[in-house]
């Protein structure tokens, strides 16, 4: 029985890809005031961002409850004995929690594991993405596990931010908290390091923010796999796809949208990058 | 004293749904208590949101026993758990229900044993603890309901006051135990949504739900006072702040009034209150004497207590210095002008030495910015060619290793500090930032000081003159012409930003005049205008 990979919608892991590799992505919920949404499922990445600024009501985010992961589990314990979930950043969300709290209350008999990326967005995307390649290739879970620990050492995840306001009213700033605050107009450039929100440097315009992100991946020699993922700029982000088709096979690229959830702390005109470095043999 | 021996299962429905409407109360309280950064927002709601999932799910029971209800109460948590807090409290029932597995209905002692499972199952159900939250919150209570019956007393009002105290004690605690609550002077979220759920509970059994209607929850304070926020660092000038001086005025046919508009010009922060026979008398001032001499004009003094407000400012710097938190490496700039000073401190610049054009700072000034900066490792930016060779002088006064990228303009400094790297070595982002100078031009116009005959131009006088990186290269009568001659020198095909710097002597409108004139000119171009305050420079320009 092949091992059934989940994990949540902050993957950014698209329904195609999701179908493609049998992945099963758990949505975190987005609060517009009263009115909740499910990541991806009942509230597209359009709807959300026309929301975000046009809306007054700020947008809220929250955990799946356990019962929506055991849910799960109790499905694909139907189909298999051993169930791989990772999570995004214990840091950044609970999710891992509600992810961990569930696997205890599965009725069958069903090895789960569960791990915590300390990463986000295709950053967490693209490891889970190998490891449901791996496991449709016949890996077990034991080895799919370890596999998970190293690719979260290879991956490498930055973005860049059009305004920090977002991220800063979201409260989920972390240690870039530094970059706020500036009386001249500068675009952030942040990572995810040890699970949190971290600054790596500011830039003063979109091309100068461009030229980083394309600085940055092709500063890499053994690139696995390579994702570019954008919140509104779906131009800027062909133009970067474009522009790296020199460095890597376009059609190779995972493209995708960054989830409402993150979203909401990314805020429009977000750019976000994630390189999977090869394993060194 | 009222007493209940027992409660059935209807009646523990009853009881959280109570507590729910109690907690709902306070719902955005409880949200206000959130520290930031914690993920996942709203504790208050998110609770609600849990609690109310538990209440709809035990309705869903018909079965009226103790250990159905508490079951059905766990289940609805836990499908219905939101945020962390949420979370921890489908664990704390569902310890609940195993505690009361089996039971039709259950004493003072029942709930004490339950609850204590409740908080075991907390503990069990985070991967990592954390004390000073919730969960020390409900091994608090827990322990304390525990000791209750353990001296004797099984009645079920009796142990949840016990626990109610309990866990009000422990949520003022919680910034003992969390520096992150201590910081932002509030108390655990999460453990004041459980102590607000508890003593709803606890008035249910006392059988106050009615009066309930018309209260509130209260919201605990810390018992730690709040700290005060800390003002940014680089204070050019000290304010003097003079002597806080107060006292007690005791006598006959006193007049607050009075006193207080013949104190009013003696100070700041002037308090007068009180009556004819007794005054209380609070006031900031540089001369404490003449405020005492016209006192006891008045009356008797009690009380009476003067502070050196200057030297509890310095202290209160110190203590400053001491809280700063260590940079592992410290960047100084040497600004001019208020504005400029404003803009650098808030792009992350550890220290600010003021000097520029005319008030070059000596290396002593440098070096004392190095010797505060709580690193070892200093980059300097001199922003000014004649402040270069002072700074790199420092190197050899101190210890700590010093980098001096040698930034000769305003635009230079500010795009080699952009440029910092916070994932990088000191050496790499000294080399980064040496070679950011040069993503950027810089155009300055001031005053001719003198008539002369330079480049070529004859410049008269007080006339506007414009340089290009330091080349002086236009000069005429009217200022914006100046500036417009050299951008008309330069390719501005790839340019993106120009910021535009104006200076102590030049008016805003002026400034977004020229701002306008630029885009119009060149449309392409995002042109920001700051106000720099540097002294003699009408403009200094970046252009990248």
């Amino acid at each position: 029985m092949a091992v059934k990979i989940v994990t949540d919608s902050l993957s950014d892991i698209t329904s195609d890809i999701a179908e493609g590799l049998g992945i099963t992505v758990v949505p975190l919920t987005v609060f517009f005031g009263k009115e909740s949404f499910l990541d991806r499922v009942t509230i597209t990445t359009d709807e959300f961002y026309y929301r975000l600024t046009h809306n007054a009501v700020w947008p809220t985010t929250t955990q799946p409850p356990p019962g929506d992961f055991l849910d799960v589990y109790n499905k694909l314990a139907e189909e298999t004995n051993e169930i791989l979930v990772v999570t995004l950043s214990t840091k950044l969300s609970g999710t891992y929690e509600s992810a961990l709290n569930a696997k205890g209350l599965v009725e069958k008999e069903c090895r789960i594991e569960v791990i915590d990326s300390l990463t986000v967005a295709m950053g967490l995307g693209l490891i889970v993405i190998a490891a449901a390649k791996a496991a449709q290739s016949g890996a077990k879970l034991d080895e799919l596990t370890a596999l998970v620990r190293r690719a979260m050492t290879r991956s490498n995840f930055i973005a860049y931010f059009d305004t920090l306001k977002y991220l800063a009213k979201g409260g989920r700033i972390g240690k870039a908290q530094g970059l706020l605050g500036s009386l001249l107009s500068v675009k952030p450039l942040l990572t995810v390091k040890d699970g949190e929100i971290a600054p790596l440097t500011r830039v003063r315009s979109l091309g100068a923010g461009m030229d980083y992100l394309y600085n940055f991946i092709t500063g890499f020699s053994n690139i696995e796999e390579l994702a570019v993922e954008h919140t509104t700029a779906p131009d800027e982000a062909d133009k970067l796809v474009e522009r790296l088709s020199s460095t890597f096979p376009k059609e190779r690229i995972y493209r995708s949208t960054v989830s409402p959830v993150l979203g909401v702390y990314g805020g429009p005109g977000a750019m976000a990058v994630t390189v999977l470095e090869s394993e060194s043999k | 004293m009222k007493q209940v021996d027992s409660i059935n299962g209807q009646e523990l429905r009853e009881m959280l749904a109570t507590a729910t409407s109690w907690l709902e109360k306070s719902a955005s309280d409880v949200d206000a208590l959130n520290v930031f950064p914690v993920p996942d927002g709203d504790t208050g709601t998110n609770m609600l949101l849990t609690m109310r999932s538990s209440i709809e799910e035990s309705h869903r029971t018909g079965n009226s026993s103790a250990s159905t209800v508490a079951q059905a109460i766990a289940k609805g948590a836990l499908m219905g758990a939101r945020g962390n807090s949420g979370v921890i409290l489908s664990q704390i029932w569902r310890g609940l229900a195993q505690g009361l597995q089996d039971k039709e209905s259950f004493t003072g002692s029942d709930l004490a044993d339950a609850l204590q499972q409740g908080s075991t199952m907390a503990y069990k159900g985070i991967s990592n603890p954390v004390e000073g939250t919730i969960l020390t919150v409900i091994r608090e209570a827990s322990e304390a309901g525990q000791a209750q019956v353990a001296s004797g007393s099984n009645d079920l009002i009796s142990v949840m006051e016990a626990t109610v105290n309990a866990a009000n004690e422990s949520v003022a605690n919680t910034p003992t135990l969390l520096p992150v609550l201590r910081e932002a002077g509030v108390v655990d979220a999460g453990g004041q949504g459980l102590y607000t759920i508890l003593e709803g509970a606890l008035r249910y059994l006392r059988g106050e739900a009615e009066q309930m209607q018309f209260r509130k929850p209260q919201m605990i304070a810390s018992n730690i006072p709040q700290p005060v926020r800390l003002p940014q660092m680089a204070a050019i000038e000290e304010v003097p702040y003079g002597y806080c001086t107060e006292f007690l005025l005791k006598g006959e046919e006193l007049n607050p009034d009075r006193i207080r508009t013949r104190l009013r010009r003696k100070g700041e922060s002037l308090i007068v209150v009180g009556d004819e026979t007794t005054a209380r008398i609070h006031i900031h001032t540089l001369d404490p004497g003449s405020v005492i001499r016209y006192a006891s004009s008045l009356g008797t003094m009690h009380q009476v207590s003067i502070r050196n407000m200057d030297e509890q400012h310095q202290d209160f710097l110190e203590m400053q210095k001491e809280r700063a938190p260590a940079v592992d490496i410290a960047t100084i700039a040497v600004v001019s002008g208020d504005g400029l000073a404003d803009v650098f401190s808030s792009l992350g610049t550890t220290a600010i030495v003021p000097g520029g054009q005319t008030m070059n700072p000596s290396t002593k000034d440098l070096l004392q910015a190095v010797n505060v900066v709580a690193s070892d490792k200093v980059i300097i930016l001199p922003n000014n060619k004649n402040v270069v060779l002072t700074a790199e002088q420092v190197q050899s006064l101190t210890e700590k290793r010093i980098e001096v990228v040698p930034t000769k303009t305003i635009p230079q400094g500010v795009a080699a500090l952009l440029t910092f790297d916070y994932e990088a070595d000191f050496e790499t982002n000294a080399q980064l930032m040496k070679e950011a100078q040069s993503t950027v031009k810089t155009i300055e116009i001031t005053r001719a000081m003198r008539s002369t005959q330079l480049n070529g131009l004859k410049i008269k006088k007080k006339q506007a003159v414009g340089l290009l990186d330091g080349e002086l290269l236009a000069a005429g009568d009217d200022t914006i012409d100046v500036l417009n001659k050299i951008l008309a020198k330069l390719d501005l095909k790839k340019t993106e930003i120009i910021t535009i710097y104006y200076g102590a002597d030049t008016e805003l409108a002026e400034a977004e005049q020229v701002s306008a004139s630029i885009h119009e000119q060149y449309p392409q171009l995002q042109v920001e205008v700051v106000q720099g305050g540097q002294p003699h420079y009408n403009y200094i320009v970046s252009i990248e």
